[in-house]
């Protein structure tokens, strides 16, 4: 067996990081979509709909109890069939990362469903009732009060989740979706699995760098998004 | 190509046969590190110090990269020094025979401490420094003051955040394929790969894990209640 060479951890950085396009590109259409989506089950969860409330709980707890590689592989092997079975839409030849985005967006659906639904339930009534007593309709009220105060009580959750998925993602390479880690794998198979070992470390610096620098993103815009709010103060 | 009905019911079975080996990996990777992870937490709390320091490297390592990469970098590691180590010592077995579970619990423990002692931090801090001090005045020693005192109260902000980690846990497991580890899902991808039969079978696994992660909620809920106990004079 080789020895283990530290050179090999950068030696085919020049090679993995165009491909972080890729990764972000994946991540940020989950993000808009799971957004998108979480936001309808959180409305459904919040309704006095009941069958609306069993639909959203349902779905969240669901996607709660599903491992992300087996939602990505029934995805992956089950949308097609089911696009050709329903409609008889023929997707076989589609880019792999559609799979992926449609994955994870599920996946971030039933997680930005919590994080909306518990950063509404967390705003006081009081300010609903404030803003319609001076007059506001109620879309002014949900734009101008409710949702910039829900924002700021989001936006660590939310920050946390974008972070999750990020990892997540590298799951695509299970069904051979080209990015960051889908793109090392091909290099450690190229090389018939010699230096594995430092390749896939070198892979884990690339993650944890992006980690760090997305959690130091997310406390500088806590602090400017929290400048507004008067705090509680113990002392 | 149609749902094969008859493939899809043989084959939930067939998988289960997968779930002693991914209970295996779930439970042992809990058991070791929730006293690691207890330590490390205790660590962490501790003054600034060299360990300390370590620890927080560590978990911030293993918080900032996806348990994949952890399994393939553990999974090409451990091999290597293993097999340096058998050499070193002339031992009597091959690296080959070992059974790739013990990477799974490796990962596996590697990945639970650091979320452990993450949620064991924060459940420390949610027991008040007085009780320690109330404990040690009393007359019990430092030991008896956490075990008696300190624990219980911490278990019981702590056990909402341990039931999220081990449905982490199981799901994660799911990924132990890649170790070559018989689990659920490598079962299924085998009996998937015979026909194509792609659909029933990760249908079947998602039911299966459905199932286990509801029941271990269930199972949480009941032990938050009882612990509840311990909880009584600051709750009200």
């Amino acid at each position: 067996m080789k020895a283990f060479e530290v050179s090999y951890i950068f030696r085919y950085w020049p090679d993995i990081l165009p491909f972080l396009g890729v990764t972000f590109l994946t991540v940020t259409l989950s993000v808009v979509f799971g957004v998108a989506l979480g936001f309808v089950l959180a409305l459904g969860k919040l309704s006095r709909n009941k069958l609306a409330n069993i639909m959203a709980a349902g779905y969240t707890t669901i996607l709660r109890c599903t491992p992300s590689v087996v939602l990505l592989f029934v995805v992956y092997y089950g949308l097609p069939e089911m696009m050709l079975g329903i409609w008889g839409v023929d997707i076989n030849d589609i880019q792999k990362g559609v799979f992926v985005i449609a994955t994870f967006s599920l996946m971030f659906a039933a997680t930005m469903c919590e994080v909306m639904r518990s950063a509404y339930e967390s705003i006081d009534k009081g300010q609903y009732e404030a803003a319609v007593s001076i007059g506001l309709n109620s879309f002014q009220t949900f734009r101008r009060i409710l949702l910039p105060q829900c924002f700021y009580v989001a936006l660590p959750n939310f920050g946390n989740a974008v972070i999750a998925l990020l990892k997540d993602g590298a799951l695509g390479f299970t069904i051979g979706f080209i990015d960051i880690m889908g793109k090392t794998n091909l290099i450690v198979s190229m090389n018939y699995g010699a230096h594995s070992r430092e390749i896939y470390l070198g892979l884990a610096f690339i993650y944890w760098g992006i980690t760090i620098l997305l959690e130091k993103i997310l406390l500088r815009t806590e602090k400017i998004f929290g400048k507004g709010k008067r705090v509680l103060k113990a002392d | 190509m149609l749902f094969n009905t008859e493939f899809f019911i043989k084959t939930f079975f067939t998988a289960l046969k997968g779930l002693p080996v991914t209970l295996k990996i779930t439970l042992m990777a809990l058991i070791l590190s929730l006293p690691l992870g207890f330590l490390f937490a205790v660590i962490r709390l501790k003054e600034k110090s060299f360990a300390k320091r370590m620890v927080s490297v560590y978990v911030s390592f293993i918080r900032g990269t996806p348990i994949v990469v952890q399994i393939l970098v553990i999974y090409s590691i451990v091999p290597s020094i293993l097999s340096v180590v058998i050499k070193r010592f002339n031992l009597p077995f091959n690296i080959f025979d070992i059974n790739p579970i013990l990477y799974a619990y490796i990962v596996f423990t590697l990945n639970t401490t650091a979320t452990l002692s993450e949620t064991f931090r924060s459940a420390l801090v949610t027991v008040d420094k007085g009780q320690l001090e109330a404990a040690e005045a009393a007359g019990l020693t430092r030991f008896q003051g956490y075990r008696r005192i300190i624990i219980p109260q911490a278990l019981v902000a702590a056990i909402p955040n341990i039931c999220t980690t081990t449905t982490n846990l199981i799901k994660s497991t799911s990924l132990a394929f890649l170790m070559t580890v018989k689990d659920i899902t490598a079962v299924a991808k085998v009996e998937a790969a015979y026909g194509y039969n792609y659909i029933e079978a990760y249908l079947d696994i998602w039911i299966i894990y459905i199932l286990i992660c509801i029941l271990v909620e269930f199972a949480f809920k009941r032990l938050e209640k009882r612990l509840k106990v311990y909880k009584t004079a600051a709750a009200s």
